[in-house]
């Protein structure tokens, strides 16, 4: 990884000998209070920011995993006599643990559910904890040996330097999340989870390992902090505040990066706690009124916090995820050097994939009824039929989008059903969307990154495979380009570029063609003739048929969910059941003209 | 009485209008046809308010249409029937008629129009406390027509009407069309896929690719053109080819 | 008394309270529903302006000498009612000023449809007020005071003489109010015109806009209604409920565990999704020590949400 080597940490060195410096002059103790915090929030902060900020689910209630270390090492304490030096790691397998159990069932939920159900927790054991009669514990004073219990409460600087040092750990770890293949999965999950999916990647893995990692070091915050306070209690560590902290510093500084909640905690810790101890008494909620104006400013000024807002001032924008970019920059390396999986010349008649007695109902409505057909090896395959007959259900039920009602559907000897979508892009099923789902603010390279890693165990071999496949649909020109600003055709090119890094042996097209001009078809049409060339299956749903009957070995017409005619192109368009479902009277006569 | 200038619009970077140009006059039934994405709903969008343009200007009836704020326009007389019917899934059939008869020639008229969208589509008139969401795929077509209607408006935009029909509820969604277009002369301005159906019906149609408006002319002119025959409606050239290859 | 018979009248005890309890929370769910309903958007300050409507019936009840002109009867309900219109002008202007900023059609195409910035943005609303409301209101436990509260009817005795029920006044007249509150609302959501264009806004905004609703008005309608609903809520509970500024944690999972029960989206459902939680909660301390009464709560919470997130009365309306 050459971490160590990397520039990039220079500023953190800095930052961190200066913290250093400040925390060993500092005598008062009060301000110490405050140097300890602030890191002690940061790394709330940056807890929050490896699952939200990073995969986009926002949670609030990672108090959750704050109390619970803070309880476990405090308990651990008052009960067990074992020191925090123990207390504190013990406090993150707690953490671990406990982001399993909320992990499992609670990553079923998407949005606003999932927001507001990890709210419920935290108040849940809120309730709990005040219920079993901790609902004020003191860490007890070792006078005998006092370093051994972490307890320093005659040189409050140690607090700040262990906090200090726990912060940049954190920070080291966040940026070798957000370097690697588990950070750009998230990213990619972040913009959209569904094209993450299909393109191979767990998403489901990489959420939880987020949620655990993310639980680990929020427990490891909490358990600082209740050795700082020496007193906690449920409202303090599980408290609504406690959550909605985390969420305010990263988002004051920066979602997505390890800058902000550094930069969240570092201005509005002393902020907060210097106006509670100014006006405290007088004001007892000033602190809670900062922190509430501190979102809404923040929302509605700078939507994405001060750090991108500050950079977007003196750089411009370059990509919003220049940071990973950085690191997995290879679009300079000898493109081929890993050449993409070359596959047999297509041995003509060898099934593929075989569906039988597929059948789909939503509700009352049957979107695909009893389908049968197979496809060999090496041909492409156009699906047509007129809106709502079920075509786009077809490919959603063969990359495991849904789950068929009946019906089997077998790929090369692997029986489909069943199988998640990342599972069945392993098995070598590409596939691209009717309504183009790109990770919009990553590069194109980076797009197409994330669809190799299914091929590619190693992140820079993947990066190979990447170059490789923009090469073969002729984006590599635009490979640094934000895929944000591309136009549809380069667009259209993109997903299948993402759908070519995983290697696949079939390629399932929605709607490729869909809003491109006619040269622009005829470039497309040249790019997937090319795929079958490198023996790739194709199945492509189309409604351009004046492109269709160019393209495709054979026709599969749908209707209302049924298949009403398949077979060769010519033959298929002249089926008077086509002509009428589809093409409809007037069409038929004019094609004779 | 609608003529736009220009317009433009664009999305995250997508153009997805460039310059496009197209005149309705009082009276005319337009059709506006064209691959799936060449901007044909994003044209609607724009003058309904709910898309804004780089670019251009709308004008209706002499006044400019976009310093109108969109929910003001349907009041102006302009009814749009939407892509994908969008009717209210769970208010009653005559509940989105009522919602479709905000502006205030619609509420003054109410009785006449009620009884005029029930003579066009009886269906409507039995299932009238039915749940809009329970309709049928056609029956929820009638509903958006005859919502739109409900608002007595001088201009009907129609949205791809025969949208996942079968072809005999779009045929007969068409003769509907037609025969408000003909009775109680509203301006219609169709946009649609099925191109022979829709230039057949025309007066005047328009051929929108990539954002471009490629072709225009009356309707008999279109129906003639080599490219509309070639790209459209006909296929000659293409099936000899189609067929060698996969022999 | 035999045992059965105690528990015969433990059981009908809170089955009644929880019958009175329930409508309250159902006009609160209402309240939040409504505004999730119309605008998509989590409120995360809906607890607060529950808070905001006790204060406010207090500060009514108060500040116009209501215990001296209504008596101390009807000061209460009077104060609770009229806290609805103070927070319904609150709710319009935080609509105006705020929220509206990052909902409705500005919140379009924006990432996740804005919904990023709504919940935390309610976040922010949310600690304001309840800080503030410290700083403003102190930390002093208030209480609406009514005379009701010292007295109940005796429903019974039956089974013999043995088992009767005791409702408390204010409980009961505060349900029977809620009632009340709870059909007008629904004469208001089913048969106005008002009522039906917010359904319609809710329903699907842009075809709302191609009939000429103004959709942005509809959402501030509805929030200064639904922030309004709460209030009146609110002002009900606390005849029987002290108060401080932090009250707003006590009710908001219960909101929310009702809103979803109910089905988000649905106005009604918020209903009946209210009363079904205010009636588990009551019948829970048959079984439970009061302390875990919000903790089964939360646990109820996160099974319906597991099991069946488009609510028990409610239709799916989580589009894909």
């Amino acid at each position: 990884m050459g971490l160590l080597r990397d520039r990039s940490l220079i500023p953190i060195g800095l930052f961190a000998a200066a913290y250093l410096g400040i925390a060993l002059v500092v005598q008062n103790s009060y301000y110490l209070l405050i140097l300890t915090l602030v890191p002690i929030w940061a790394v709330m902060g940056l807890s929050w920011n490896v699952l939200s900020g990073y995969s986009g689910l926002i949670s609030f209630g990672h108090a959750s995993f704050f109390g619970l270390g803070a309880y476990t090492v405090t308990l651990a304490m008052v009960e067990f006599n074992i020191t925090p030096w123990l207390g504190i790691p013990l406090g993150m397998v707690v953490g671990v643990v406990a982001a399993v159990l909320i992990g499992v069932p609670t990553f079923r939920l998407r949005g606003h559910y999932f927001a507001l159900s990890m709210l419920a927790y935290p108040l849940a054991l809120l309730y709990i904890f005040q219920w079993l009669g901790y609902q004020e514990v003191t860490q007890p004073m070792k006078r005998d040996n006092p370093a051994a219990f972490m307890q320093f409460h005659d040189d409050l600087r140690v607090y700040a330097v262990l906090a200090l040092a726990m912060m940049v750990v954190v920070i080291l770890v966040s940026l070798r999340v957000e370097r690697s293949r588990f950070g750009m999965s998230l990213l990619a999950i972040k913009q959209n989870e569904a094209a993450a999916e299909a393109a191979g990647i767990d998403t489901l893995k990489w959420k939880m390992l987020a949620l655990m990692l993310s639980g680990a070091i929020a427990a490891a915050a909490g358990g600082l902090y209740s050795v700082v306070q020496v007193l906690i209690t449920p409202e303090s560590v599980f408290g609504m505040l406690t959550s909605a902290q985390a969420l305010i510093v990263t988002l004051f500084g920066g979602v997505g990066t390890v800058w902000g909640p550094v930069i969240g905690a570092s201005v509005l810790i002393p902020l907060s706690e210097g106006l509670q101890a100014e006006l405290g008494s007088k004001l007892p909620g000033i602190q809670g009124v900062v922190y509430g104006l501190a979102i809404i400013i923040i929302i509605l000024v700078a939507p994405e916090g001060v750090f991108w807002k500050v950079r977007d001032r003196l750089v411009g924008r370059r990509g919003s995820v220049a940071a990973a970019q950085e690191t997995v920059a290879v679009s300079s390396a000898p493109v081929g050097a890993v050449p993409h999986r070359v596959l047999p010349a297509p041995v003509g008649g060898r099934t593929i994939l075989e569906l039988t007695g597929v059948s789909k109902a939503f509700g009352g409505l049957k979107a695909v009824q009893d389908v049968s057909f197979a496809v060999e090896q090496g041909m492409i395959l156009g699906i047509i039929g007129p809106n709502g007959a079920g075509k786009t259900t077809l490919f959603n039920l063969l990359n495991g989008f849904l789950k068929t009602d009946a019906g089997t559907v077998k790929f090369e000897g692997h029986d489909l059903i069943g199988l998640k979508t990342n599972r069945v892009c392993r098995l070598g099923i590409g596939r691209t969307f009717q309504v183009v789902r790109v990770f919009q603010r990553m590069t194109v390279l980076q797009n197409v990154i994330v669809g190799a890693y299914v091929a590619e165990a190693d992140d820079a071999r993947a990066a190979l495979l990447a170059c490789d496949a923009l090469a073969r649909v002729g984006l590599a020109d635009h490979a640094d380009a934000l895929a944000g600003g591309l136009t549809n055709k380069q667009l259209r090119l993109l997903e299948l570029a993402r759908a070519l890094a995983g290697q696949p042996k079939l390629l399932l097209l929605d709607e490729t063609l869909a809003g491109l001009a006619h040269g622009e078809i005829d470039d497309l049409l040249e790019v997937i003739r090319g795929l079958r060339q490198d023996g790739i299956t194709v199945v492509i749903i189309e409604h351009t048929m004046h492109a269709m009957v160019r393209l495709a070995d054979r026709f599969l017409v749908l209707d209302h969910g049924r298949v009403l005619a398949s077979g060769l192109p010519g033959d298929v368009v002249e089926d008077p059941n086509v002509v009428e479902a589809y093409l409809g009277k007037k069409w038929l006569a004019r094609a004779r003209h | 009485m609608l003529v736009i200038e220009a317009l433009t619009v664009a999305y995250g970077g997508l153009t997805a209008l460039s310059e496009v140009s197209l005149t309705v006059e009082a009276g005319q039934f337009v059709a506006i046809v064209g691959p799936n994405g060449a901007g044909k709903t994003t044209l609607f969008k724009t003058i309904s308010g709910t898309v804004a343009p780089v670019s251009g200007r709308i004008t209706y009836e002499g006044r400019d249409l976009l310093a109108v704020p969109p929910p003001r326009r349907a009041h102006l007389g302009i009814a749009h029937v939407p892509e994908g019917r969008q009717v209210f899934a769970s208010l009653s059939v005559l509940e989105n008629l009522e919602m479709g008869a905000q502006p205030a020639a619609g509420r003054a008229n109410w009785t006449r129009n009620i009884e005029r969208i029930f003579a066009l589509f009886p269906v409507l008139a039995e299932r009238r406390t039915q749940l809009a969401g329970t309709l049928s795929g056609g029956e929820q077509q009638m509903l958006a027509i005859g919502r739109g209607l409900a608002s007595s408006p001088r201009v009907l935009l129609l949205d791809e009407p025969s949208m996942g029909l079968a072809p005999a509820v779009a045929d007969m969604i068409f003769e509907r069309i037609g025969e408000i277009h003909r009775d109680d002369g509203v301006t219609i301005l169709l946009v649609e896929q099925r191109v022979a159906e829709a230039l057949e019906s025309c007066d005047h149609g328009y051929v929108l690719e990539t954002g471009r408006v490629v072709l225009e002319g009356p309707h008999q002119s279109l129906l003639a053109d080599e490219r509309v025959k070639r790209a459209y409606l006909g296929m000659c050239r293409c099936r000899g080819r189609g067929r060698a290859r996969a022999n | 008394m035999s045992g059965g018979e105690i528990l015969l009248e433990n059981f009908l005890q809170a089955l009644t309270a929880g019958l009175m309890v329930g409508t309250i929370y159902g006009v609160m769910c209402v309240g939040l529903g409504l505004i999730f309903g119309v605008m998509r958007v989590i409120n995360f300050a809906q607890g607060d302006f529950l808070m905001l409507g006790m204060y406010a019936s207090l500060y009514v009840i108060g500040g116009f000498g209501l215990m001296t002109t209504l008596g101390p009867y009807w000061a209460p309900y009077v104060g609770a009612v009229l806290a609805g219109p103070v927070l319904f002008i609150g709710g319009y202007l935080l609509h105006q000023h705020l929220i509206s900023r990052v909902t409705g059609f500005r919140a379009l195409g924006v990432e996740n449809e804005g919904h990023y910035a709504q919940l935390i943005l309610t976040l922010g609303v949310s600690l304001v007020l309840q800080n503030g409301g410290l700083i403003v209101f102190g930390s002093e436990p208030q209480a609406v005071k009514t005379p009701l509260s010292a007295r109940a009817w005796e429903i019974g005795p039956f089974v013999g003489d043995n088992v009767s029920v005791f409702l408390n006044q204010a409980r009961g007249y505060a349900g029977l109010a809620a009632i009340v509150i709870g059909v007008a609302l629904y004469l208001f959501i089913s048969r106005t015109r008002l009522g039906k264009s917010l359904r319609a806004a809710a329903d699907n905004p842009n075809a709302a806009i191609y009939m000429g609703i103004d959709v942005d008005r509809a959402h501030r309608i509805a929030f200064a209604l639904g922030t309004a609903i709460t209030a009146t809520a609110g002002g009900l509970v606390a005849t029987s409920y002290p108060f401080q500024p932090y009250v707003g944690f006590d009710f908001v999972i219960i909101m929310y565990a009702g809103v979803v029960l109910g089905g988000m989206g649905s106005i009604l459902g918020a209903f009946w999704g209210g009363l079904t939680i205010g009636m588990v909660q009551q019948m829970s301390t048959l079984v439970l020590s009061p302390q875990l009464q919000n903790a089964a709560i939360f646990v109820i919470f996160l099974l319906i949400v597991l099991i069946r997130p488009q609510g028990l009365f409610g239709r799916s309306v989580e589009r894909t």
